[in-house]
């Protein structure tokens, strides 16, 4: 019966596979139960709340910004505002001009989204709310200097300090249903460019607890959506099995929650528009199954945020004005709030804890093999 | 003596099918019981004999292309639209005799034929396509455009053109030349209006003296085989027909014979029966198809294409690869799938191409404890009758009825209320089977539900796209039921149920012979008798087909007009 393929064991298939295409073999000793599930949303896990960013609420639009910008260097407030009434007007080169060069280097003026030291630190606000869903990366749990309490577990001394230094820009806001313009429009972007992320579990009885592997890879497809652009559940992928991006963790299934045991490095390649590749030191990872067989999940750990600038820089002004808000603006907060990796010279942080909330459907996923004759196949993975 | 004849059938159409009219009220296990017992003598071909009408069908838009392809290629691009075709008594084969081309859809294929006609003459194809070359590009040249004009126009009339006609067309190609100062622009104007001529659009038929029946009429040798090659392939005849009907043999049974079991062993076979159950099956209905994307997400354009590719695969694959039993297209296993099939039917297909590829095919039987198995648990036969926002017991049993089993269903009261039967959040009411049976409270509905809803109930594990599921609400599905008189409790058991049903083969030959003829078949003798022979060929659909063109009554006419145009009906002399 169906139930029994969807849940069950490796068993599941009597296909009969034309050439050109790989079968759905036989599998070997394994795990009883397998479930594939191909990643259809991933954000930063946003809990936007009221006052969350102090008085006067989070930080101004990107036209506001801009003429703080222009302030900050020199512009008095009448020449702000003719600039203004200009870009108003549809004569706004000579603004975009000025902000698109707001770097200064030596004197000159260069582009804050390639050189985002050189421009002036705009000293826009970061959270002050003391909820964010995340992980106690730092082992210090309520020892924690100004650390969160997740929403959900309600954990204290939650390390993620990305949400605090981002979370007040109103492209940011958000929460983990009322999806925040900046990850709504980079999972846009990454969805349709990039192959698919997969995440496996291998457990004896996944309805159970017990101990499981958790592994993360990328698809040699992209993700398959459905007529309304959700992610279509049920589709069938090929694992890539380039190791860059296969990520596998002992974990345990407790309560109905997935966490692994083994807080290892997490690294998948990514649409370089977005970010070339993304990264966390010291993963953690929380997953549920929902009764609809999809699942959601917060995979949390160190990232290098200069990774993540270069990913909101390399939009440029168009991206800074459609969707992020001031681009320096977040480098200086990241700079600002970065909690791990201290650099031995300057003592600079190279990383800021973060926290990323995850949403994927059940699929088909294989493990392609070469075919040593037309129609031999691959090694077809469970779900 | 020739009579040239374009008389359309009459629009009084009687409908006589295998359970005929259903009485809603009736109990409906009697009809099984009624149905005539397999004979096995065979019933004499005289006694069988029933001559027809001529009648003068319209190409549908499959045959046009078809047409165009066999004589100029499979890269030639066709453009435009068709005209809307018409169903009657099930078929649009058979309402292809009803239909005409209304002012816009001349212009249509005006424009298809101008396009056509460019495409034949440009620089890249005209030397393979036309076969001979003018004096001068500029000039208008006799030759070479007779000689055009007469092969293509024995291919495209499905006969010689006549004199006259070569003339006229010869004539044209000749006065767009000079106009124009080049040979091929002016052929290609003529070869426009040829391709728009009505003599191409619609297959007119001409009758003879029938040596066989005594003061009987049959179609000729050219009508012959246009009428075979349509039936068998849904095209026109190819060069080797042609040639059988210019040298006589198709004038004697030994002669159509040949043709048929050339024929039926050509690969072209399956396109004919590819057109049958695309018509019968009613598929042209996918093109107004509309799911709700909230409700079906996955229910996509190219589902909807694959889902009728899956079942006519499945039935070529059976009937015609496999020469199988008919009546396993309801039980079969054995079917082929896609990607994006495999999404809704919820089984992996690994297809090892780059991204944004068409899908691919692949084999596919279902475990045999799998509650699918036959077309009617396919997503198109479950999608195609749903509305938009849910399943429909009560479509799918009548589209069963009438569809697979030749049983008309009356249509519902004008003024029936269908709220309880659309209400699928009703608390009250959480499956099909709860609404249909508060709505059958009313006794105006409760006649005919009681002979659809038993069945398309067994469908209910499929949602309105053709998804499995067990429960509706929340609330297990019940999917018992009976056909007939034959009791069921799940899909893959009505399966077996239309299978076992005597209407299931008998509603085929109906439906078979009426495509064939382009009429409803009255002539309950020849029906009778080919169901005989399908069952004695162990239901295999190559063998009834050949049944039905090898019989007399495939080319027997009723009455001829005769028309007084017999010297300009000569055939002209040309190259082939």
């Amino acid at each position: 019966m169906f139930g029994s393929r969807i849940t069950g064991a490796r068993t599941y298939l009597s296909a009969v596979v034309g050439a050109c295409a790989l079968t759905m073999a036989s599998f070997g000793p394994a795990a009883a139960e397998t479930r594939t599930f191909a990643v259809g949303w991933f954000s930063l896990a946003t809990n936007s709340t009221e006052n969350d960013c102090g008085p006067g609420g989070p930080n101004p639009g990107v036209q506001i910004q801009y003429q703080k910008s222009l302030a900050d260097l020199g512009y008095t407030p009448k020449q702000i505002e003719e600039l203004v009434k200009k870009a108003q007007g549809g004569e706004g080169g000579e603004m975009f001009d000025i902000l698109r060069n707001r770097g200064r280097m030596d004197g000159k003026p260069v582009s804050p989204y390639i050189y985002p030291a050189t421009s002036v630190d705009p000293k826009w606000k970061a959270i002050t709310g003391k909820q964010a869903y995340g992980f106690n990366l730092d082992g210090k749990g309520e020892a924690t200097k100004n650390g969160f309490e997740d929403p959900e577990t309600r954990e204290k001394g939650v390390n993620n300090e990305l949400y605090r230094a981002l979370g007040c820009y109103i492209s940011m806001r958000g929460s983990l249903e009322g999806r925040p313009t900046y990850w709504a429009w980079a999972w846009g972007q990454l969805k349709d460019s990039q192959p698919a992320w997969l995440i496996t579990v291998d457990g004896a009885d996944l309805t159970k607890d017990g101990p499981v592997t958790v592994t993360f890879d990328r698809a040699l497809e992209h993700l398959k959506s459905n007529v309304d652009g959700s992610p279509r559940a049920d589709a069938t992928y090929r694992y890539d099995s380039d190791p860059r991006s296969h990520n596998s963790y002992k974990g345990e299934i407790k309560n109905g929650v997935v966490t692994i045991s083994e807080h290892g490095d997490f690294r998948m390649l990514q649409n370089p528009l977005v970010a070339p590749e993304f990264k966390l030191a010291k993963a953690h990872l929380r997953m549920k199954f929902k009764p609809d067989g999809s699942l959601t999940a917060f995979i949390g750990g160190y990232q290098p945020w200069s990774d993540l600038y270069f990913g909101f820089a390399s939009g440029g002004i168009g991206i800074e004005q459609c969707v992020t808000g001031d681009i320096p603006g977040l480098y200086w907060l990241m700079r600002k709030h970065a909690d791990a990796d201290p650099d031995p010279k300057t003592g600079q942080n190279a990383s800021i804890s973060a926290t990323y909330y995850i949403e994927a459907v059940p699929v088909f996923a294989a493990h392609p093999v070469a075919p040593k004759v037309a129609g031999d196949g691959g090694d077809a993975g469970g779900r | 003596m020739r009579s040239f004849l374009s008389r359309t059938t009459g629009l009084a159409i009687v409908f006589v099918a295998a359970g005929g009219l259903l009485a809603c009220s009736a109990d409906t296990s009697k009809q099984a019981a009624s149905a005539p017992a397999a004979k096995t003598a065979a019933i004499a071909k005289d006694a069988v004999y029933a001559p027809r009408q001529l009648t003068m069908r319209r190409l549908s838009g499959e045959q046009y292309q078809n047409v165009i392809h066999d004589v100029f290629g499979p890269t030639i691009e066709l453009g435009g639209r068709f005209e809307p075709d018409l169903r009657v008594n099930g078929l649009l084969a058979v309402g292809s005799g009803d239909v005409s081309i209304t002012a816009a859809g001349i212009e249509q294929y005006d424009s298809m034929a101008r396009r056509i006609a460019s495409q034949v003459v440009d620089e890249k194809r005209r030397d393979m396509m036309l076969r001979c070359k003018p004096a001068d590009v500029n000039a208008a040249d006799d030759a070479c455009a007779g000689q055009v004009m007469a092969r293509v126009g024995r291919i495209l009339y499905r006969r010689p053109l006549t004199q006259a006609e070569l003339q006229a067309y010869v004539t044209a190609a000749n006065v767009g030349a000079v106009k124009t100062k080049s040979f091929y622009t002016g052929l290609s104007l003529s070869l426009g209006a040829m391709l728009s001529s009505p003599k191409f659009l619609f297959r007119t038929e001409t009758a003879e003296p029938d040596p066989d029946h005594a003061g009987g009429w049959r179609l000729d040798g050219y009508s012959k085989a246009q009428q075979l090659s349509f039936f068998l392939w849904n095209s026109g005849p190819d060069q080797l027909l042609l040639d059988a009907a210019e040298s006589g043999k198709l004038s004697t049974r030994k002669g159509v014979a040949e043709q048929v079991e050339r024929m039926i062993a050509s690969p072209r076979l399956e396109e004919g029966v590819r057109a049958f159950f695309i018509d019968n099956f009613g598929f042209d209905q996918f093109e107004t198809l509309s799911k709700d994307t909230t409700l079906f997400p996955k229910f996509s354009a190219a589902a909807a294409s694959d889902a009728q590719e899956q079942t006519l695969r499945t039935v070529v694959d059976l009937l015609i690869k496999n020469k199988g039993d008919y009546r396993d297209i309801f039980t079969t296993k054995k079917t082929f799938i896609t990607q994006e099939l495999g999404a809704i039917y919820r089984i992996p297909v690994v297809d090892a191409l780059p991204n944004g590829s068409p899908d691919t095919w692949q084999a596919y039987e279902f475990p045999a404890d799998d509650p699918r198995g036959g077309i009617l648990t396919q997503v198109a036969f479950t999608a195609l009758h749903s509305p938009p926002g849910r399943g429909s017991p009560t479509l799918r049993g009548k589209a069963l009825r009438e569809v697979l089993l030749c049983q008309k269903v009356p249509a519902p009261p004008a003024n029936v209320k269908f709220d309880i039967v659309q209400d699928t959040n009703n608390p009250l009411y959480k499956t099909a089977r709860d609404r249909l049976n508060a709505h059958a409270i009313n006794p105006v509905c409760a006649g005919c539900h009681k002979i659809i809803d038993p069945i398309g109930l067994a469908l209910e594990n499929f949602d309105g796209a053709g998804a499995y599921r067990t429960t509706e609400q929340g609330a297990k599905i019940d999917t018992s039921g009976s056909l007939d008189g034959t009791t069921f409790t799940t899909a893959a058991e009505l399966g077996k149920a239309v299978h076992d049903n005597p209407n299931t083969t008998s509603c085929l030959v109906n439906r078979l012979s009426a495509y064939a003829l382009g009429r409803p078949v009255q002539e309950a003798a020849w029906i009778d008798d080919l169901k005989q022979r399908f069952a004695a060929h162990g239901y295999q659909l190559p063998a009834l087909m050949r049944e039905i063109a090898v019989s007399d009554n495939f080319f027997a006419v009723k009455s001829v007009e005769t028309k007084a145009a017999d010297a300009a009906a000569v055939p002209a002399k040309e190259a082939r």
